[in-house]
């Protein structure tokens, strides 16, 4: 029996064996590495689809693509960059951007750009806005992102809650706490007025969904002068006012800091859902003509959103720099950005395919993204290579809070870890 | 051996020996000396540095920088506010002393600037503030070893009940055996993942389970009293399946006439217990509580995926292990993060060295 | 029997009678007792596993609201979409997630066949390499011998985690043995790192120490030199410890994810564990799809553990792991 055993383990290892050395392709025209996290499956299929189109469309370049897990992507990346071993192109959560663009790994595009002036002029403000680090560009996303209310018409309207179409005639502060105490009433009893998609755990939704509330009450992450200390802004008196509100929604039960899961919007447990773009497709199909999208409130003097998303960028250890140009082109093409898009949910990168989309024109179901990028409240995430520290620091000190952490503590806390990140890093000077 | 004169060993075949002895020695000792011993020798020079993940700055060497930041503590005596008017200490409204923030005094020296406090302790009528330099380290210190002195003897003992269950000459213990033993062929990671989904406090399993009992409803991993031991119910459950083995081996080793001699001498279970089981386990007990020990300390993987890396509630779940890895490669301090491995390679050392002492030299 | 019957008076047979009675009765309490415990227990040990397994088989809006209730023991609307959804993409379709099964998101045949054959190679190059050691340092005159045993002793405390970032340096400069520098991403990087292992020496080394001289200094009369000894009375004589070690070993790698997801990329070389982190993004947390590659990565291995559990426990019984 035991040997038995081993004899068929060891012919099971050689067997494995040989299909491990047998796999090696080679391949003939020039070929472009790309690498992409996996997101949900209808964005990575359009994806897929249109890289293969490239690939058929042309044979200078062949784009070999991979797929990494999202949960873990930034850690494959540093690893590999540690290693040399990126590929040629790659796309990125957008404000990792300034601290790959500083750490030396990507190359600006802004030449590049500037052989297509027409492209150049199609992409919307934001997207070149997150993307630029010291008067550079270095990445370019083929969407953006939106980030506001969803809300139930049927209970905003039984709670006799105004909706507001426009981000002028966005809420206040006072209107969004009366709105939620109104909406009690008609939520169910498991349920509460607003959910904030806690289950998401600490980490970039955090951020991205939280710090525009602490932007809105006049707070920001960091001091964007000089991006060089966080202490007196991140743990500032707005800032400071901001997140003690942000507590007392979980104090009054106004929202949970446990969601049960994804569907609590969507099975009307909530009457408000505080997330971005990406669960368009799920809540238009659950709520149909219910669902609203409502501007983000003016906690404080204006309103503040998000925005940002996952770009590309061009690596220089990449030998093959013009193919993933021209790659990257070929992703930015209207019809893909389109595909892309409908897909997804995100908002196009290109101002012609989001002037053709009814969804985004006035009185469609996403206007608000629109209004919300153009209109001068979404606010790009703190533009430095600090911004992963940044990043791990306030989404901890969120998470502290939501647990009913003192909040002046919790951003202290986070003020220091930046600035010691900072003074650690002699400043994060721009390389020369 | 039937030999009349003992064969006399000739120079050369302990020559041969010896190089027998060395080339088979010799792939695991190339493969240790390469993956483990030079790296951690890479680990201890990088300590000495300013190294980080990527950047471009150029690599320093700064010393015990590291250390210092790393294990820098300070105490600050504490002089309550005086009331500016009357120069009596000021008093809040329980009639309790005022003392200045913490932040405020910390921050006066550029040196303790990123300090943050540990505690604060009233001695001799003084209140004293302690400060840490790195305060997230000295709590996951702290966690790290909370965790191996509950875990360690409650492991053990779990271990050793469900060993002498499943040794009972009784109908099924092979079905309990295994039940037993099979959360230990599970992944960490992933019933981590699944032990997070179990703990929510409002829906999850464990709370409706205790509801039904008419217990809780308990916050687990949120709340900063029941974190920890959120995770050590997890990791026991998880691993103590292994230990019970080792001690069912141990146990089928004691002879039955020890048993039988007991009886006669009117032992009863518990005397026989103390006196007959525990004694011939000791080896075993030994062995049982080292490994675990060492385990214990290396405590990670369900803390990263329970608490998606945070170590939170405010650092209630913080590990040392977890802090190297934030530190290392999350905040990329490479060199920050060696340092904190050779602290902690040190502390282990001394344990396990302290512990076989203590576990071996006692009397029986 | 009937002699004693006869001499016994009746009131002694009576008082017999209810000593037999109190203790079949106390016998009875006892065992019930004692199985109730040991039931109890199972309950325990169980519990989140089956939890898994019936959640996996639910349709996602089910998996957590049925927490509640009775049902999480039981699986409704019993369905295969959290594995696998083929034509996912239709609206028609009654997986609404938009992202497929398990089977649609990762090419777990793939990720199985890593996962087996890295666990695999690294317990099998691991038994030979350490039990040589182990021997060497056990039975053969080395010298340097206690030097070497502290050393190995002291590597069992050294966490993978506190070299991980050194050694990933490290491999990058490594060459291969077909000459090119390609160690990341690939089967090797994450085999040969973990072949030897001071732990599994160690649990060699205890058990060789423990074999009789006798038996060798036989064979050495018979005209076999040390490496036969080793083949032909060590390795039939240590085979409960060969199993634990690779027991052990299994468990110690067939989770493992720090090094995979540090040095493979995509899913070509990766592992189960690193895999999962599909279901970790921004994107909602599909608890219905985790549970169901849960329960694909921990069911094969549970199914193998009971195929072979009286054989282990016995491997590690005569082993004789201990101090």
């Amino acid at each position: 029996m035991n040997r038995k055993f081993w004899v068929a383990l060891s012919a099971l290892a050689l067997i494995f064996g040989a299909f491990g050395t047998g796999i090696v392709a080679a391949q003939s025209p020039t070929v472009v590495t790309v690498w992409f996290h996996s997101g949900q499956g209808a964005e990575r299929d359009a994806l897929t689809a249109i890289l293969d189109r490239y690939n058929a469309s042309q044979s200078v370049y062949r784009a070999e693509a991979t797929q990494l897990p999202e949960g873990s992507y930034n850690d494959q990346v540093n690893a590999a960059a540690v290693a040399n071993a990126l590929p040629c192109l790659l796309d990125f959560d957008g404000p990792n951007v300034y601290n790959y663009a500083w750490a030396g790994y990507l190359i600006p595009l802004d030449d590049y750009l500037a052989q297509v002036p027409d492209l150049a002029a199609d992409i919307i403000p934001s997207i070149i806005q997150q993307g630029t680090y010291q008067d550079k560009l270095w990445s370019i996303g083929t969407f953006d992102s939106g980030l506001a209310i969803w809300g139930n018409k049927k209970m905003l309207e039984a709670a006799n809650v105004r909706i507001p179409t426009s981000i002028e005639d966005a809420w206040t502060l006072d209107e969004f706490n009366a709105a939620l105490e109104a909406l009690r009433a008609v939520v169910p009893a498991d349920g509460y007025p607003l959910d904030l998609k806690m289950n998401y755990g600490a980490g970039e939704w955090f951020t991205y969904g939280f710090s525009p509330i602490l932007q809105s009450f006049g707070g920001d992450l960091i001091d964007r002068t000089d991006f060089q200390s966080a202490d007196g802004t991140i743990n500032g008196e707005a800032a400071v006012a901001a997140m003690t509100w942000f507590q007392g929604l979980f104090k009054n039960g106004l929202t949970s800091a446990t969601p049960e899961d994804d569907n609590v919007f969507k099975d009307g447990k909530a009457a408000l859902s505080f997330v971005g773009h990406w669960v368009y497709p799920e809540y238009s199909a659950a709520l149909g003509e219910d669902l609203v999208l409502l501007p983000m409130p003016k906690f404080g003097e204006k309103a503040a959103t998000g925005m940002g998303s996952w770009n590309w960028g061009i690596t220089s250890t990449c030998a093959a720099k013009d193919g993933a140009w021209d790659l990257l082109k070929f992703l930015l093409a209207a019809d893909n950005v389109k595909a892309f898009a409908d897909a997804s949910g995100a908002v196009p990168a290109l101002t012609s395919v989001l002037e053709a989309d009814a969804r985004y024109a006035e009185g469609g179901a996403l206007n608000i993204y629109f209004q919300q990028l153009v209109g001068g409240v979404a606010v790009p995430r703190p533009q430095t290579p600090a911004y992963p520290v940044i990043t791990r620091a306030f989404a901890q000190a969120v998470d502290e809070i939501a647990k009913g952490g003192d909040v002046q503590t919790a951003l202290d806390k986070a003020a220091d870890t930046i600035d010691r990140d900072i003074a650690n890093n002699n400043g994060y000077a721009p390389r020369n | 051996m039937a030999v009349t004169t003992p064969p006399r060993r000739k120079p050369s075949l302990y020559d041969g020996e010896r190089r027998l002895a060395l080339l088979m020695l010799s792939p695991a000792a190339l493969l240790l000396l390469c993956f483990l011993l030079i790296p951690f020798f890479m680990a201890f020079g990088l300590s000495l540095t300013n190294q980080r993940l990527i950047s471009p700055n150029p690599t320093e060497i700064i010393g015990l920088g590291n250390y210092r930041e790393l294990l820098d503590v300070r105490f600050f005596p504490l002089a309550p506010r005086l009331d500016p008017d009357t120069n009596a200490p000021l008093r809040d409204a329980e009639g309790n002393l005022v003392y200045p923030a913490v932040r405020e005094i910390l921050r006066a020296d550029p040196e303790t600037r990123f300090f943050r406090e540990l505690a604060q302790i009233d001695l001799f009528g003084t209140r004293y503030l302690i400060a840490a330099s790195d305060a997230t380290f000295w709590r996951a210190l702290a966690n790290t070893f909370m965790f191996a002195l509950i875990v360690v003897p409650l492991q053990t003992a779990f271990a050793l009940m469900l060993a002498m269950l499943v040794n009972q000459k009784l109908r099924g213990m092979n079905f309990f055996r295994t039940v037993y033993f099979s959360p230990v062929v599970t992944t960490m990671a992933i019933v981590s993942v699944l032990w997070f989904f179990m703990y929510n406090p409002d829906f999850g399993l464990i709370n409706s389970l205790l509801g039904v009992v008419g217990l809780g409803p308990f916050r687990w991993l949120e709340d900063p009293r029941s974190a920890l031991f959120s995770i050590i119910i997890l990791s026991i459950w998880q691993g103590v399946g292994f230990q019970m083995v080792i001690f069912l081996a141990g146990l089928q080793e004691i002879p039955q006439e020890l048993y039988e001699a007991a009886q006669i001498d009117g032992a009863g279970r518990w005397r026989q217990f103390t006196n007959v089981t525990l004694p011939s386990l000791r080896n075993t007990t030994i062995f049982v509580v080292i490994s675990t020990t060492i385990l214990a300390f290396k405590l990670f993987v369900q803390v990263d995926v329970m608490t998606f890396g945070t170590g939170g509630p405010f650092d209630s779940t913080a590990t040392t292990i977890l802090h190297l890895v934030n530190q290392g490669y999350r905040q990329q301090r490479v060199g920050y993060a060696s340092a904190i491995s050779v602290i902690f390679v040190l502390i282990v050392l001394v344990i396990s060295v302290l512990q076989r002492r203590v576990l071996t030299n006692r009397e029986v | 029997m009937s002699s004693i019957s006869q001499t016994v008076g009746a009131e002694e047979r009576r008082a017999a009678q209810a000593r037999a009675r109190g203790y079949r009765l106390r016998r009875t309490l006892f065992l019930t007792l004692n199985y109730g415990f040991m039931l109890f227990l199972v309950g325990f040990f169980v519990f989140p596993v089956v939890i898994m397994v019936v959640s996996s088989l639910k349709p996602e809006r089910l998996v957590s609201s049925d927490m509640r209730t009775i049902y999480a023991f039981i699986p409704r609307e019993a369905t295969l979409e959290n594995y696998t959804c083929p034509d996912y993409q239709s609206p028609e379709t009654k997986c609404v997630d938009g992202a497929g099964g398990v089977f649609e998101r990762l090419p777990m045949p793939r990720l199985f066949f890593n996962s087996v054959f890295v666990t695999s190679s690294i317990v099998l190059l691991g038994l030979f390499v350490n039990s040589m050691a182990a021997y060497a340092l056990a039975r053969l005159r080395l010298p340097g011998r206690g030097i070497v045993l502290t050393l190995v002793i002291l590597l069992i405390i050294v966490p993978f985690e506190s070299v991980a970032v050194p050694l990933l340096l490290l491999v990058n400069e490594l060459p291969w043995i077909d000459g090119t520098i390609s160690w990341l991403n690939s089967y090797h990087v994450q085999i040969f790192p973990f072949a030897a292992d001071a732990f599994s020496i160690f649990l060699f080394y205890q058990f060789f120490l423990n074999i009789p001289r006798d038996f060798d200094e036989a064979a050495r009369v018979d005209g076999a030199g040390g490496f036969l000894i080793y083949r032909r009375i060590i390795v039939p004589l240590a085979r409960p410890v060969f199993a634990t070690v690779a027991i052990l070993q299994f468990l110690a790698h067939w989770g493992s994810f720090l090094w995979p997801l540090m040095t493979t990329r995509g899913f070509e070389f990766t592992t189960l564990p690193v895999a999962m982190n599909v279901f970790f993004g921004q994107a909602p947390r599909q608890w219905g799809d985790v549970m169901a590659f849960a329960s694909l990565a921990t069911v094969p291995v549970l199914v193998v553990f009971l195929l072979f559990q009286r054989w282990f426990v016995q491997s590690v019984s005569a082993s004789g792991v201990k101090g």
